[in-house]
């Protein structure tokens, strides 16, 4: 076979000659000598590790080359004026070693059998080249009109480039072009974001994937584009220079690596998949001793240059958006203000030396639901790593605002990531620099270990509103949740002990000691982040690798839990996990076996827990006893806690079970011990007694009695007849605040109704109508339900219904009408819905079907009265 | 050949996984599948409301096998994804008249 030398020549160089005998072998053979050589000529350019924007645009001008010479031989079958126009990547000289060939073919006059002919000269060289190509052929009159339906062509005009052919075909066809770029702007602009929409969406709008598609994932070569369109339309003058510069360097980075893939996997693959990036790092020459640091290097530089295209695609969007002509700024005080580009500072060179104030800018943001300026990004992003944490935070009263911050709301992640991205986020939690773009190989995970943290964020954010059904029965437990900023420091301090490669929860929960010291978290909020990050990988061990439907199994995942707070918040710890893996892992029948293991947990939490008895020799009670304080004997502290049900060690912490036990001291039948405290807006009633009939009804009867809203609480009733009552409320008219003697007036009443010399139903009777009275409409339909199977001793009812004053009252009194002893009570309130679970025996023991109805009658009509209808 | 489609709890694969690779069978599909056979589900009770749990998750495994491998992995899965409790699954085994691999385009030999 003889050897063809291929000359390869100039962009502007028509070699005519030799044109028009293509269609010989030696012809074919010159054309494919000319796309080897270019290739060839590319190849030692992506060797090299230059395979970047003028490479890509060097192959692009061979390939012009080729197709003129296949247009010039064509043209001997049709006399039509006609022009060949390069779209797209090869429109903008963008043209890679495995590419498209997008190509436009305008005659100048009417389409008959020659010039299909013509079209076919073209295109079947091509084809035998084995080159991929998308070709569209119109009329010039086509371009009278604007092909309004069909925006990707718009788009796709914008690259287009004359490559052979009449320049009087071109010329006016470009002309139209231009005109309906104009015309067509709305249309264009909006298929343009939908386009981008699209394939964001696909990637879960992040760019910190750990196998990026370099051109259509965020922050690809498509942004890249989308973002010079954008810009192209931007009507303002904007200070687009540097984001001009950085869609340069970004491109150039993101062709070199493509050109890398391409040559690698001899297709047209653009994903910088895990087995690729230490080749393309290779070729790209990044340092390192080990492949994975010459790994972690590139991908550095891939996520720097992604975040560079982003925020210009984000600036361009607003540019070119209808508020860029906005230049009004509003002054909201503090140094800042309001702009069409965000939230930003009045004076830029204060802020610069007060770094307590710039978490006042992410603040203003969430609460007005825009960014942050780019302006105070980049002040950010020049002034932080000056400043310690405790800059950041120098008193408490700054340490008491990020944790506020930190509550789940709409726009909380991408504050979040635009602090990250600034470098804002390591400085303020250097913890946190752990697992800045920190790559972990698995087949599960496609994002770096630090946005998994922060789309974890995003999870909880989106279940304040969730778009899927099977969502909202997730949604309802963050409304319920005490704390959720504790969640949410929780997530983001969950997997930093990954910058180790085992063990990460144990080192999490190690490294969040400082972050914890540093926010002043109360002690029980510390216990329950640790908690949260120590074993925030066990609901998903238990509900999916395990058979949950065994109750053993739930038994075991409830005293891990012990509360249902910290189940709940461990429940919506481990939706958000998951789901932060990749779009496809939470998928509904995940959603459904963590579901049920909840469920499963709570009830066993609430409806099962009066048969577990704590034990003298257990563990937790050796503890308790190894650290007794010396006013309190073994044989008090033991006799104390006997016969209780186990929750309350889950409950309590050491502190308050040696105060109950001390009030338990020399209790006498009609004595009432109790000890009342403030916390913040909360008050604390421990009560501890003898049981008699109506106990229960009439402690709760006195706190109505005061106007005191109760929130939550549990009444605990040992074998022996001690009564430990604990009520957390809130002052509802005032008493407390109001009165001086409050507190030994209230004492008195309480010995007054235990010891039966006031009669608190008598003092309540006005009080009654007041609460009927101020009862709205019913927003919550009363549920009662009887359960006989969950404990082996206690009929447990669990009341459900719209809050209400003296609503505990009245329902303890319906019991205890009835002739039942409540031994156990949980109280909850969550939001305006009360949720009460009553243990109770009748006759020391269970309630039989009758009684049950019996009961349930009364406190079903007790429940209808005093509502508004409508 | 067979195709052995098995549907079993979900905690059981693992096993069933480690049982079919001692009888020297490796290869296999999981599927993530919700249905309900004689249990029908079951009620389920939430803050006093009752909902009822009709179809329940479970995973589907499938194995294709030769012939002389059929019962060996049938016992395999058994073996490993009974408790002994109502809802431990069910196994079905299907005629299958060819396998290919795609990569090769080679047909199976039976």
């Amino acid at each position: 076979m003889p050897v063809v030398s291929p000359v390869l020549v100039g962009p502007n160089t028509m070699s005519t000659a030799k044109a028009r005998d293509l269609g010989t072998t030696e012809g074919r053979r010159r054309l494919t000598a000319l796309l080897s050589a270019a290739r060839e000529e590319f190849v030692v350019d992506v060797q090299r590790g230059a395979g970047g924007r003028v490479a890509h645009a060097r192959f692009a001008d061979h390939l012009d080359e080729l197709i003129r010479q296949i247009v010039d031989a064509a043209r001997t079958h049709t006399e039509t004026p006609v022009a060949v126009a390069a779209l797209g990547g090869y429109g903008r000289r963008t043209l890679c070693l495995q590419s498209d060939i997008d190509l436009l073919i305008v005659f100048d006059g009417r389409i008959g059998r020659p010039e299909e002919r013509f079209v076919k000269s073209v295109l079947h060289p091509l084809w035998d080249l084995r080159l991929t190509v998308g070709h569209q052929v119109r009329v010039l009159k086509d371009f009278d009109q604007p092909e309004r339906d069909n925006p990707e062509f718009l788009l796709a005009l914008f690259d287009a480039r004359l490559l052979a052919g009449d320049e009087a075909v071109f010329e006016p066809a470009q002309e139209k072009f231009r005109g309906s770029s104009v015309d067509c702007r709305e249309e264009i602009l909006e298929a343009l974001l939908q386009l981008t929409e699209q394939r964001h969406e696909q990637s879960n709008y992040t760019i910190y994937q750990l196998e990026p598609d370099v051109k259509d994932s965020p922050g690809g070569l498509r942004d890249v584009v989308a973002a010079r369109i954008l810009l192209s339309f931007a009507e303002t003058v904007t200070s687009d220079t540097m984001d001009r510069q950085r869609l340069d360097q970004a491109e150039d980075f993101l062709l070199r690596g493509r050109s890398v893939l391409h040559l690698a996997t001899n297709r047209n693959l653009n994903v910088l998949s895990h087995d690729l990036q230490e080749r393309v790092a290779e070729r790209l020459r990044y340092q390192g001793a080990q492949p994975q640091q010459r790994v972690e290097a590139l991908m550095g530089a891939y996520f720097r240059h992604a975040r560079n295209v982003n925020r210009a695609l984000d600036r361009a969007h607003r540019a070119a958006g209808p508020s860029a002509r906005d230049t009004t700024r509003v002054a909201l005080g503090l140094n800042l203000e309001l702009t069409a580009d965000g939230i930003g500072f009045v004076d830029r060179q204060q802020a610069a030396g007060d770094p307590a104030s710039w978490l006042g800018v992410f603040e203003a943001a969430i609460d007005r639901r825009v960014p942050v300026s780019d302006d105070a990004l980049s002040l950010f992003e020049t002034y932080a790593a000056r400043y310690t944490p405790l800059d950041y935070l120098p008193s408490s009263a700054e340490r008491q605002r990020l944790r506020r911050f930190l509550r789940p709301r709409p726009g909380l992640y991408a504050r979040l990531s635009e602090m990250h991205d600034c470098g804002l986020l390591p400085r303020l939690f250097p913890e946190f620099q752990a697992i800045s773009y920190r790559v972990i190989r698995d087949f599960y995970h496609k994002y770096t270990v630090d946005e998994h943290t922060l789309l974890t964020v995003r999870g909880i954010e989106r279940l304040l509103s969730p778009a899927q059904r099977s969502r909202e029965r997730f949604s309802s437990l963050l409304g319920e949740l005490r704390s959720p900023g504790l969640l949410v420091l929780a997530l983001l301090f969950a997997d930093v002990g990954k910058w180790k490669d085992d063990n990460h929860a144990e080192e999490s929960v190690r490294m969040v000691q400082t972050v914890l010291d540093r926010l002043e978290v109360t002690p029980e909020g510390r216990q329950d982040v640790e908690f949260l990050i120590g074993q925030h990988l066990q609901m998903s061990r238990a509900a999916f690798r395990r058979d949950s439907e065994d109750p053993a199994v739930v038994r075991q995942f409830a005293a891990l839990v012990g509360t249902e707070e910290r189940l709940k918040m461990l429940c919506l710890m481990t939706v958000a996990d998951v789901e932060a893996v990749s779009t496809e892992t939470l998928t509904a029948w995940k959603e459904e076996l963590l579901w049920r293991l909840y469920v499963d947990t709570y009830n066993h939490l609430t409806l099962g827990y009066g048969d577990e008895m704590i034990e003298r020799g257990q563990a937790a009670v050796a503890a308790l006893q190894a650290t007794r304080p010396d006013d309190l004997t073994e044989a008090e502290l033991a006799r104390f806690l006997e016969g209780f049900p186990q929750r309350y060690l889950a409950f309590f912490d050491a502190v308050h079970i040696y105060r109950h036990a001390r009030l338990s001291r020399d209790i006498h039948p009609d004595e009432v011990h109790l000890f009342l405290e403030q916390k913040g807006e909360v008050w604390e009633l421990s009560v501890v007694t003898l049981d008699k009939p109506y106990l229960f009804s009439n402690i709760s009867g006195v706190l109505s009695y005061f106007g005191m809203d109760i929130l939550r609480g549990s009444a605990m009733t040992s074998p022996a007849g001690l009564v430990l009552d604990i009520f957390q409320f809130t002052d509802h008219e005032g008493f407390f605040r109001f009165n001086p003697d409050a507190t030994p007036q209230f004492e008195k009443l309480l010995q007054d109704v235990v010891a039966g010399r006031q009669d608190v139903t008598e003092l309540l009777q006005r009080k009654e109508s007041g609460f009927r009275h101020r009862r709205g409409p019913r927003r919550v339909s009363p549920v009662v339900n009887f359960d006989n199977e969950h404990s082996q001793r206690y009929t447990v009812l669990e009341i459900v219904a719209q809050d209400a004053l003296g609503l505990l009252y009245r329902i303890s009194r319906v019991i205890s009408r009835h002739g039942c002893d409540v031994d156990l009570v949980l109280i909850s309130t969550e939001g305006n819905k009360a949720i009460d679970v009553f243990h109770l025996t009748k006759a020391a023991a269970k309630l039989s079907e009758p009684a049950q109805m019996a009961l349930k009658e009364d406190l079903e009509r007790m429940l209808e009265e005093g509502y508004e209808t409508h | 050949m067979k195709l052995i489609k098995a549907i079993v709890r979900p905690n059981k694969v693992d096993d069933i996984k480690d049982a079919l690779g001692k009888v020297n069978i490796s290869g296999m599909t999981v599927t993530e599948v919700r249905g309900h056979g004689r249990q029908k589900g079951h009620t389920a009770i939430y803050r006093g409301k009752e909902y009822n749990v009709s179809l329940l998750p479970k995973m589907e495994v499938e194995v294709v096998v030769t012939d002389d491998l059929v019962e060996a992995a049938i016992q395999a899965i058994m073996g490993s994804a009974r408790t002994g409790e109502i809802g431990d699954g069910r196994v079905f085994v299907i005629p299958v008249e060819h396998g290919y691999n795609i990569r090769t385009g080679e047909r199976d030999v039976v």
